[in-house]
C-alpha cells in the first residue's frame, strides 16, 4: 500500500521531529518516541488535516507534556506514600471536602469577577472554546495585544489561586 | 530555585514560559520559533512543561466552575464591550453567561447558534466537539454534558466514546445514541437526516433501534425511516464547502443554501416541490448564485437582495 498523505509528511519531517522531541527534553529516547508518535497519530481517526507539519509538531509537543504529567503525578504519589508512612497524611472527612470544593468554586468565581467580563470572557473563549486569539480580538473589538495581555493576566490570577488551594 | 519546583508556598509563575504555553496553544502556532527558543537553553523545555500544566489546571478550574451547581449567582450588567461581541458571537455570550451564573434555577441549558453563512466549531466539556453549519442551532445542557439537541441546520458531531456513558443527540423526532465517533445531523424542511462517517450510531434506541455504520445514513419524514448509503468521506463535507442532497425539495435546498451561504435564496411555488439529487460546491455559488440555474434546471432571478429560483421560460 502506498504511504498516505500524512505518512509522507511524517517521513519527510521525521528528522525534524526527532530534533524537536530532543529539544523538548526527550534526550536519547527521541528516536523511540518519534516512532510512538507515528503509531499514535496514524491510528487516530480524524478528518482532513489542514497543516500536517504543524499537526505532527503539536502531537509531539503533547506527547512530551503527557510524559511530564505522568512523571510528576508519579512523584506526587511517591511523596504521598512517604507521608503516609510517616503518619502525616490523613483523609479529610467527606463533608469537609465538599465544603472545600464549594469554597474553591466560589473563589474561582470571585477571581473571574475581579478580572471583569472582558478578561474572563477572553480567557474562556480562547482557552475553553479553543478559538484563535485573532478571532477573539475581533469578537471583542480589541487589539490582538490586548487579548494577549488579558490572557496573561487571567492565567496568572488563576494559577495563583490554584496554588493557594494546594 | 528549581524551575519545576515551588518557592515557599507560592507557585513560581514563569512569565516567559507561560507566554510560550499560551502562544503554542494557538491553532497557527509558530513551531520554528518555538524550536529556536527551546534549543537556545536546555532548561527551557521543562519550564514550558511546567507552565503548560499550570495553565491547563487553571483552565480546568474555570471549565469545572462553569458547570458547577454550587456557584453563587452574579448577574453582570451588559457593558458596551459586551454588546459589541454579542453581535459577533452569540455562543461566546452564552458561554460567558453560564460562567457568570445568569441561568434559570432549574433549566441551565443554553443555545449555541451560527449566523447564515458562518461555520463554527465548539469543544464540549467532555472532550467531544461539534461543528455547526451556517444558520444552525444546538441546545446544550451543562447538567447533561453527554447530550445535545439539534434544533435547526446541520451539525457534525465528533464524540468522545464512552460505552458506559453514551452520548445522546435529539434531532427532529429522532433520538440518537452514539456508539462511537463521527456523524452528521441535518434538519432540512420536514426531513431529518443522519449520516455516519466513523463508528456507529443507534437511531431511536427506544423505538425501531436502527444501527448505522460508516457510510450509512437514514432520512426520517413523518415518522418513516428510509435508509441510504453515502460515501463515508462525504459525511461532513459541508465543512469543505460541498453540500449534498438526496431527493430534497427545491424549497428545502433553497433554505439550506441560504443558511450555508448567507445569501437569501428562495424557490418560487412553481418549482418549490421539485426534487434534487446531487452535490453543490459552495465556493462557486457564493461568487455567482446564478450558476444554480444550470445545476438545478431552473431560472435564477436576482430581485433586490434576493435570489429566486423559478421555472424556465
Amino acid at each position: 500500500m502506498p504511504p498516505s498523505g500524512l505518512e509522507l509528511v511524517y517521513l519527510e519531517n521525521r528528522d525534524r521531529l526527532v530534533r524537536f522531541l530532543r529539544a523538548r527534553g526527550a534526550g536519547d529516547v527521541a528516536e523511540d518516541l518519534v516512532h510512538d508518535l507515528w503509531l499514535t497519530v496514524s491510528t487516530r481517526s480524524e478528518g482532513p488535516i489542514a497543516n500536517p507539519v504543524a499537526y505532527l509538531h503539536r502531537a509531539a509537543d503533547r506527547l512530551m507534556i503527557d510524559r511530564y504529567r505522568s512523571r510528576s503525578q508519579a512523584e506526587k504519589r511517591e511523596q504521598a506514600w512517604e507521608k503516609d508512612r510517616e503518619g502525616e497524611n490523613f483523609m479529610m472527612p467527606t463533608p469537609e471536602r465538599e465544603v472545600g470544593a464549594r469554597q474553591e468554586a466560589e473563589r474561582v468565581v470571585a477571581v473571574l469577577n475581579a478580572l471583569g467580563d472582558r478578561k474572563a470572557g477572553i480567557f474562556r473563549r480562547v482557552r475553553i472554546d479553543g478559538v484563535a486569539q485573532r478571532t477573539v480580538a475581533e469578537e471583542f473589538g480589541v487589539s490582538l495585544s490586548t487579548v494577549e495581555a488579558d490572557l496573561r493576566e487571567a492565567a496568572r490570577a488563576l494559577i495563583t489561586l490554584k496554588d493557594a488551594f494546594q | 530555585m528549581s524551575a519545576l519546583g515551588r518557592a515557599g508556598t507560592t507557585e513560581y509563575v514563569d512569565a516567559e514560559a507561560l507566554d510560550w504555553a499560551l502562544r503554542m496553544a494557538e491553532p497557527r502556532a509558530d513551531w520554528d520559533a518555538f524550536l529556536a527558543w527551546l534549543e537556545a537553553d536546555p532548561g527551557r523545555s521543562a519550564r514550558y512543561d511546567h507552565a503548560v500544566s499550570l495553565l491547563e489546571a487553571a483552565t480546568d478550574m474555570v471549565r469545572d466552575q462553569a458547570f458547577s451547581p454550587t456557584v453563587s449567582n452574579h448577574t453582570s450588567s451588559p457593558s458596551p464591550v459586551r454588546r459589541h461581541w454579542i453581535g459577533g458571537a452569540v455562543a461566546a455570550a452564552l458561554i460567558a453567561a453560564i460562567g457568570f451564573g445568569v441561568w434559570h434555577e432549574r433549566d441551565r441549558s443554553y443555545m449555541v447558534a451560527t449566523a447564515a453563512g458562518e461555520q463554527r466549531a465548539i469543544r464540549l466539556a467532555d472532550g467531544s466537539s461539534i461543528a455547526l453549519a451556517g444558520g444552525s442551532r444546538v441546545r446544550l445542557d451543562p447538567v447533561r454534558p453527554r447530550s445535545a439537541s439539534v434544533l435547526a441546520g446541520q451539525v457534525l458531531f465528533r464524540v468522545r466514546h464512552d460505552a458506559s456513558d453514551p452520548f445522546h443527540v435529539n434531532v427532529g423526532d429522532l433520538e440518537l445514541t452514539d456508539l462511537g465517533t463521527v456523524f452528521d445531523v441535518r434538519l432540512l424542511g420536514d426531513q431529518t437526516h443522519v449520516a455516519v462517517a466513523e463508528g456507529a450510531v443507534m437511531v431511536d434506541p427506544r423505538g425501531p433501534k436502527l444501527r448505522l455504520g460508516p457510510g450509512q445514513s437514514v432520512t426520517e419524514v413523518d415518522g418513516q425511516l428510509r435508509r441510504s448509503q453515502q460515501d463515508a468521506a462525504d459525511v461532513g463535507a459541508w465543512r469543505d464547502g460541498r453540500l449534498s442532497y438526496d431527493d430534497a425539495a427545491l424549497r428545502d435546498v433553497a433554505d439550506d443554501l441560504s443558511r450555508q451561504l448567507g445569501l437569501p435564496i428562495t424557490a418560487a411555488p412553481a418549482v418549490a416541490g421539485r426534487t434534487f439529487n446531487g452535490t453543490l460546491e459552495m465556493r462557486g455559488l457564493r461568487d455567482d448564485p446564478s450558476v444554480l440555474g444550470a445545476l438545478l434546471g431552473v431560472e435564477v432571478r436576482h430581485e433586490g437582495s434576493e435570489w429566486i429560483l423559478d421555472e424556465r421560460r
